[in-house]
């Protein structure tokens, strides 16, 4: 009985009173971060936190797909796999030797490039074998995977990268004792990389895009889904890259690609955990000090144009329907952007939310339902609505409900207690988010990029707490239009008989 | 060709910002040897965690002072796979419709607003053989979380419009499971090899019919499973022992002794049909997964440490294993390519293989990795690639004590399988004794690769069907056919 009664004490209070909040320092603003810019231009974020020893290490370079031309799409994703390739000092057994052979496959590769252009299925098929052969023959001189192998020797764990829209972030956690073997690597890939097995990774890349997207409903329909709401900007053309495009993808377009944008002062480095911040700071200037400065790269200029009414996409694919609708708004870093991401969890953050109830719950038309902003940060971008439908049900049904709820919000606006669910959730979110390192090393990355503030990250949390029902209509009314909207919708194929 | 594995690394040349092809030209600024980089002792304490007893059920704690957070960790002994199928959807639906199927008192919405307005996280989940659930709070809200958690395990109400939202949201994976090739394959697979056995089952319109999930049926499956002699607890976070004492004597309290014990989970008999499964679908990528049963068993014994070296020298050791070295360096037949072999406590496991690549390249690739492991049976690991994977365990093993969570939910599996408390301190000084001997017995002794039942997922018509006949006899499979 104690807890029947306290669990209706606790509803009472929810329906007559909220808890006090104001605008006050968030817990990660008081973290000791220090933020340090060394000569060359290169930014660190270096954090010691109590615990195991063990530290987390990351490194952003400001490029992703939105740095990319038609005819080299998915080339930052493919630098990426080729900096895992090691430098003239791993990764060989004979670099002179293996550097020899690579103008050999280069040059066979151009001229495949045109013979399969040509339609000489003859000749590209010999210089297929041909670059295979060189391939071959370099491999004798390769000691592969050793970046991977010296790292996970030393007990490394979660060594990976990823590549998004606007930024490619390398990331591994290492016992504290190991950080010293991290800066000497990482400098050296920095400085020395080889673009080795260079055809073969090229194939990997496009096994991928096989897995991610051309077997994956979900993932065609996201990449179809952007390529019908961006018509000029780079957000609608996708990271992996065109098929087309990774087939013709030279080691020379990837080499000029990582000279343009990896220089030091598009670096920005995060390293948390239990670590010695004097020492860490002297290894930094040690190792990445002398890497000479670079050009700064060259700005996205390109702009979406105000979309002129309703876009619909159909997909036809082998799999059940699936609808997403997205609206264009502005950038992540936009003043606007706070009340967006409140609007977006008043639709669909929880089994309370708008959305959710409806479609889910009640009316028992969909099976999930999701919202999101994307997808990147500094550029305008999209809200965006996905959901799963319940057969029989479809996905116009789904649709028609979804503009009733938004059509509702708009008139009577959130309620006070949906604003506060809100707001708790953002209160807790804000010490949960700092409970890994390697999560606080990438939000702190991230951070600096966007603002050259760690702080600014955790000051977001006091803008969504200041977000007003005023607000949130506002943004429902300014955005949520039917001539701003693309709605993608995958239908299954029909096979004949 | 496996290259040869080196622990050296020629010296790092750090010069002006140089690609490959100028690195002839290339300036020194400074030298290293990243090998003599020395590397001081780790000083690590291993957190304690302490073990209490409340009526008879074992409460673990880990004090950790770092964030103003706390968890209560519930583990439940009992699964779908000790139970018969006439009770798989019940079950299976217990977890989530504690959560989401309201209480005697709350209706399900207002535990939602409870929960949502604390800030309470809540996760449910279920294996074959327990159920498990976590509440993390804020410190301050930690007693309304164990006490709503308990409310929520002993009061279910099973609302009947939650339940038709879980049976539709299972119904339509029903429908969507061949959506994804990879789901299709990996299930098809269990079903093929384990036939009736639960690792075999996947949920279909049979099991989900209104009465598979009636309030009888709900009520008979929690009484089951949510009761005390099930119950394992564990706590973490910003709180002491003399802080959540009398909470968890509530909690145990509520939670009443099991009037039925348990039974023993089936032991599975696999299927031992070498050969290719193929199932058709029209996609650009094939999926395959093979293996064959191995009667090896978790325990402190030598040959269980040599078996998980040696999976991490096959596949299992990403790219320092041979099978992603070959598969994707070598040939850049996959984008993921890996080994498995489990090895269950008290039953046969599998040992094998999985992959996908394009259709054009599925035959090589089952060739490639046939041969990989061929060649860990005919001769033993390299000692390099031995210290390799045992220096990963070890350097590593900070990495086991990351967070609070992992090491509760490691230290009560190991409670509720009956490993000894120090299980983990076994292992690590299990496997600092492998050698490349004792791999190649390993191997040797429990790796048949002619005899593995190989299963894909794809276009036979890209693939070449003379060339799949190559590989031994292509059974088409239906989905569903092998039980």
């Amino acid at each position: 009985m104690r807890a029947i009664r306290g669990i209706s004490v606790i509803l009472f209070a929810l329906l007559t009173s909220f808890l006090s909040l104001k605008a006050q320092q968030t817990p990660g603003e008081i973290l000791p971060v220090r933020q340090i810019t060394l000569d060359n231009g290169m930014r660190l974020v270096i954090l010691q936190r109590p615990g195991p020893p063990t530290i987390s290490f990351t490194v952003q370079f400001n490029v992703g797909g939105v740095n990319e031309r038609l005819g080299t799409t998915g080339i930052a994703h493919l630098l990426e796999h080729m900096l895992f390739k090691g430098t003239t000092s791993v990764g060989t057994r004979n670099l002179e030797a293996e550097l020899e052979l690579y103008p050999w496959m280069d040059s066979a590769h151009d001229s495949l490039v045109e013979a399969r252009a040509r339609g000489d299925s003859v000749r590209t098929l010999e210089l297929s074998e041909r670059i295979a052969q060189l391939e071959d023959s370099a491999a004798v001189f390769i000691e592969s995977n050793e970046f991977d192998h010296i790292l996970t020797q030393a007990g490394a764990r979660g060594l990976n990268a990823t590549t998004t829209n606007e930024s490619t972030v390398y990331f591994v956690d290492l016992p504290a004792n190991r950080a010293e073997l991290w800066f000497a690597l990482e400098a050296d890939r920095m400085l020395n990389p080889v673009f080795r097995e260079f055809y073969s990774e090229r194939d990997v890349v496009a096994e991928e895009r096989r897995m991610r997207v051309e077997m994956s409903p979900v993932g065609a329909l996201a990449e179809a889904h952007l390529a019908s709401a961006f018509s000029v900007h780079p957000y609608g053309v996708p990271v992996v890259g065109y098929m087309a495009d990774l087939q013709v993808m030279s080691r020379q377009n990837v080499e000029r690609y990582y000279r343009l944008y990896y220089g030091p002062n598009n670096a920005i480095v995060g390293i948390v955990g239990d670590l010695d911040p004097d020492q860490i700071e002297a290894w930094a200037r040690e190792y990445f000090a002398p890497i000479p400065k670079a050009e700064i790269p060259p700005a996205v200029t390109a702009v979406e144009p105000p979309q002129e009414g309703e876009r619909r996409t159909e997909l036809e694919f082998d799999a059940q329907p699936q609808l997403q609708i997205g609206w264009h708004v502005p950038a992540g870093t936009d003043p606007d952007a706070p009340s967006l991401a409140i609007l977006s969890s008043i639709l669909t953050g929880g089994r309370t939310s708008r959305l959710y109830r409806r479609l889910v719950l009640e009316s028992r038309v969909a099976t999930s339902v999701f919202s999101s902003l994307g997808p990147g940060m500094r550029y305008p971008q999209l809200l965006q609505i996905s959901a799963t439908p319940r057969a029989p049900h479809t996905t116009i049904q789904i649709e028609e409900l979804i503009y009733e709820e938004l059509e509702l919000l708009i008139q009577e606006g959130p309620s006070d207690s949906e604003l506060q669910r809100v707001r708790n959730q953002i209160s807790a979110g804000t010490v949960r988010r700092i409970q890994s390192n390697i999560g606080l090393a990438f939000q702190l990355v991230e951070s600096v990029a966007l603002f050259n503030d760690w702080r600014e990250t955790f000051r977001y949390s006091n803008k969504l707490r200041a977000v007003t029902a005023d607000d949130v209509i506002r943004m429902a009314k300014t955005y949520l239009n039917r001539s701003n909207r693309t709605v993608t919708t995958l239908v299954k194929t029909e096979y004949p008989g | 060709m496996r290259h040869r594995v080196s622990n050296s690394i020629i010296p790092l040349i750090i010069g002006m910002m140089l690609t490959s092809q100028s690195a002839s030209a290339q300036t020194v600024v400074r030298q290293h040897r990243a090998e003599e980089i020395g590397f001081p002792d780790l000083e690590f304490e291993p957190p304690t965690v302490e073990e209490h007893e409340v009526a008879g059920v074992t409460v673990l704690l880990l004090e950790d002072r770092t964030l103003p957070l706390a968890t209560i960790y519930v583990r439940l002994n009992g699964g779908y796979g000790l139970f018969s199928r006439d009770v798989y959807a019940a079950v299976s639906a217990l977890p989530s419709l504690i959560r989401f199927g309201g209480t005697d008192s709350l209706a399900p919405d207002s535990v939602d607003k409870v929960l949502e307005y604390y800030a309470i996280q809540t996760s449910f989940g279920s294996s074959g053989e327990a159920v498990t659930a976590t509440a993390n709070a804020l410190v301050q809200h930690f007693p309304i979380a164990i006490d709503l958690l308990g409310t929520l395990l002993t009061e279910p109400a099973f609302d009947s419009n939650e339940v038709e939202v879980w049976r539709g949201r299972q119904i339509e994976s029903v429908l969507r499971r061949t959506d994804d090739p990879v789901r299709l394959a990996y299930s098809e697979f269990n079903r093929l090899l384990y036939g009736d056995h639960s690792i075999g089952w996947e949920m279909n319109e049979a099991d989900l019919e209104p009465r598979d999930l009636s309030r009888e049926k709900l009520l008979e499956a929690h009484s089951r499973i949510v009761c005390r002699d099930n119950l394992i607890l564990g706590l973490a976070g910003d709180v002491n022992w003399s802080e959540v004492e009398h909470l968890v004597e509530e909690l145990v309290d509520r939670i009443k002794p099991c009037s039925v014990a348990l039974p023993e989970s089936p032991i599975p008999t696999i299927r031992d049909e070498p050969g290719i499964y193929l199932i058709e679908k029209k996609v650009d990528q094939s999926v395959i997964v093979m293996a064959h049963a191995t009667d090896l068993n978790l325990s402190d014994d030598p040959s269980y440490f040599s078996a998980t070296i040696g999976n991490s020298i096959l596949g299992g050791g990403g790219f320092s294993s041979r099978i992603l070295s070959r598969i994707r360096t070598e040939e850049g037949f996959a984008y993921s390519a890996a080994s498995l072999w489990t090895i269950p406590r008290r039953y046969p496991g599998l040992l094998g293989a999985v992959t996908s690549t394009s259709p054009d390249n599925a035959v090589p690739a089952i060739k490639a990795i046939l041969e990989t492991m061929q060649e860990l049976v005919d001769s033993p690991p390299q000692s390099s690639e031995v210290s390799t994977a045992v220096d990963a365990v070890v350097n590593g093993f900070v990495f086991n004590f990351e967070t609070s969570s992992q090491i509760l939910s490691r230290m009560m599996f190991y409670l509720s399988t009956d490993l000894p408390r120090d299980w983990l301190e076994r292992y690590l000084a299990g496997v600092q004794g492998v050698s490349a001997s004792s791999v190649h017995r390993a191997f040797s002794e429990h790796m048949q690769p002619e005899e593995m039942m190989v299963l894909i997922v794809g276009n036979s018509e890209l693939m070449g069907q003379e060339l799949l006949a190559t590989l031994g006899p292509v059974t088409i499979m239906r989905e569903g056919e092998f039980h």
